[in-house]
């Protein structure tokens, strides 16, 4: 796809057809979807959607959205590999601010989370460019002397809950950060999670941070307003920590 | 003159701040809207900042050579009228900030179009559960559930949290304290006494007093063999008087007063670290005489902690008698399944007024006390079951 937006017009296809048909017909999908997703500057209501909830929402996908070009790379030949269909969620961060220095050699295991830092008093999970806004937020805590524990999910469907939960365990306080609306969305899912199965894990309310429920604006600083970003994820993070 | 903030702008692209290099106008300067104010330097390129409408520069907050991120104020223009119309902003206000300005503009232009559906998510919402001092965390309740910790083991930790709560890490820090200073493990039987206290507690309790005078007690127990004590005076009288009016002695429980089937009365018995609460079965239909031997007998198993199971447990009411510690009045707290304690205080010689005599003339005299539960009787039926225990203690005889 051109940009994650028009795979709507393909939506039949991928959750009718593609998502069905093994468990119609025995018969494997393995096709990938390419879905260059989420907001730059000025690219407006059309060009900036998240949409990966969404396909997540459907029995028989997969859906990943590495945060990396070493994570987007491995998990591309992971994604190739396998029978499944899957939604290839990549941002365009990706492509315009991140490089790699090397590319690794061998595919990555689909549905492992892994802790892109390390702390102990706030655990922040999130996934694709919102991992970057997360682990700025976390470096200006630090200078605060909070120590927050960014997970990246990397996959959102399979969703890694045991990594999720783990990093709860040690840190009492759970922040949920996506760039897509929080409807209904991956952020909610992953509270639903832990409050079902790490309830007595959490010292603070869970809290999730999403863009605003708004359609993507087309003005930067509309824009800049309407996503998190690692100014607001520190906000909301202080707030919790502090709870 | 409405006030609007001339803001950093977006440059770019993951750009998250500029340095401010150099100021195009002064403040006071006439300006068009759209002309370049100010120069700012990213890590990629060097941009101006554009006026946001035509007016006159007020004042500039941003610093040379200083970084802003995007989204700060970096200054005020002072808006022609035309330009206020356009922003919605010529009707006299007080002067407000730009920030609540644009909310202005957001709603108004909202009403203009018609009713519209309002977004039901905004950012981080408050918690719906209030917080404050008494507030657990699902994390706090499973770690003190762990450690077999209660909500009164908390009151000695100043919370850090929200409104004063106790968070996990305060909780921690507090019992890594403890274990700094000498910990000796409390008895099973101070454990248990801690436990029945603390579930008592949760309820209003009330206590009232009033004196009896014993002389007649003491001179009818020389006369026994073996000799009652005082206590068990005051135990026959609370159950002639239970007996008379079992009501006083129920439970409440919900909306239904639980009224005992048997007046089978305790006793506190001091055993080493803790208190046990032999029971007579039936103390209302034996008369003193019949209950002394057993009174005694189960003293001494309880001193021995060998009480028997039929001698514990499910009585009405208690007795203590705090007078042997040389106590002449107490607020004993009643056993939580339980309505009713009275209390026996040391008896003393007072001087007492005797109007045959025209003198005062000393007197044995000790205070009884009740604590009840003030959910289900209040201070009158307490003071009247209270009275008829003095005064059927007057007449030991018929005890």
């Amino acid at each position: 796809m051109q940009f994650a937006d028009f795979s709507t017009v393909a939506f039949n296809q991928i959750v009718n057809q593609a998502s069905t048909l093994f468990w119609r017909t025995n018969v494997p999908c393995p096709i990938t979807v390419r879905l260059p997703f989420g907001g730059t500057s000025g690219s407006g209501p059309f060009h900036s959607q998240c949409l990966e909830a969404i396909y997540a929402h459907y029995p028989g996908l997969v859906v990943l959205t590495p945060a990396t070009v070493e994570d987007a790379y491995s998990m591309l030949l992971s994604a190739v590999a396998i029978n499944d269909p899957v939604i290839f969620c990549e941002h365009k961060f990706l492509y315009y601010h991140l490089k790699a220095e090397k590319l690794p050699s061998e595919a990555l295991p689909i549905g492992k989370a892994r802790i892109a830092r390390e702390g102990r008093d706030l655990t922040i999970v999130t996934y694709s460019a919102m991992v970057h806004e997360a682990l700025a937020a976390a470096d200006e805590l630090a200078t605060e002397g909070w120590q927050v524990e960014v997970v990246d999910l990397r996959s959102i469907k399979p969703l890694d809950t045991d990594t999720v939960v783990a990093s709860v365990a040690r840190t009492g306080r759970l922040l949920c950060v996506g760039e897509a609306w929080p409807w209904g969305g991956v952020t909610a899912e992953v509270i639903a999670r832990v409050t079902a199965e790490g309830y007595g894990l959490l010292d603070a309310p869970p809290q999730r941070l999403n863009a605003k429920d708004t359609p993507v604006p087309y003005h930067p600083n509309l824009w800049a307003a309407h996503r998190p970003t690692a100014r607001s994820v520190a906000a909301a993070a202080r707030k919790l920590i502090r709870y | 003159m409405p006030q609007i903030s001339i803001i950093m702008p977006q440059l770019g692209e993951s750009i998250a701040e500029a340095a401010i290099i150099n100021f195009l106008v002064k403040p006071g300067d006439q300006v068009e809207g759209g002309q370049d104010l100010i120069e700012v330097e990213t890590n990629k390129a060097t941009m101006t900042v554009t006026a946001p409408c035509g007016g006159r520069v007020e004042s500039f907050s941003a610093v040379l050579n200083e970084s802003y991120a995007v989204g700060d104020v970096l200054g005020k223009i002072e808006a022609t009228k035309e330009e206020a119309a356009r922003f919605g902003l010529d009707i006299p206000a007080p002067a407000k900030s730009c920030d609540t300005d644009s909310e202005v503009i957001s709603k108004k232009s909202r009403n203009a179009t018609g009713s519209r559906v309002e977004p039901t998510i905004r950012g981080l919402p408050v918690p719906a559960n209030a917080t404050g001092a008494s507030y657990m965390s699902p994390r706090l309740k499973a770690r003190m559930h762990e450690l077999g910790l209660s909500a009164a083991d908390l009151a000695g930790i100043a919370g850090s949290g929200a409104a004063g709560r106790v968070t996990v890490e305060d909780f921690e820090k507090f019992m890594a304290n403890l274990e700094q200073q000498k910990l000796t493990k409390a008895s099973s039987m101070r454990v248990a006494v801690a436990d029945a206290m603390r579930r008592s507690w949760t309820r209003p309790i009330a206590t009232v007093g009033l004196p009896v005078q014993l002389d007649s007690v003491l001179a009818h127990r020389k006369t026994c063999e073996p000799k009652p004590g005082p206590a068990l005076y005051a135990l026959r009288a609370l159950a002639v008087a239970l007996a008379e009016n079992s009501a006083v002695a129920g439970r409440l429980v919900g909306t239904n007063i639980v009224h005992p089937n048997a007046i089978d009365v305790g006793f506190a018995v001091e055993a080493e670290d803790g208190v046990l609460v032999p029971v007579l079965r039936g103390a209302d239909k034996k008369p003193l005489k019949e209950l002394t031997a057993r009174y005694n007998e189960l003293v001494e198993l309880a001193r021995q902690r060998k009480l028997p199971a039929d001698a514990t447990g499910g009585s009405v009411a208690t007795v203590t008698n705090f007078g042997t510690f040389g106590l002449i009045w107490a607020t004993p707290i009643p056993l939580p399944e339980q309505t009713l304690v009275l209390g026996l205080g040391a008896g003393r010689k007072m001087p007492h007024w005797d109007e045959a005599k025209g003198q005062f003339v000393p007197v044995m005299e000790a205070y009884l006390t009740l604590s009840f539960d003030h959910r289900v009787l209040d201070g009158g039926a307490a003071g009247r079951l209270l009275s008829r225990i003095g005064d059927l203690m007057k007449q030991p005889e018929k005890l």
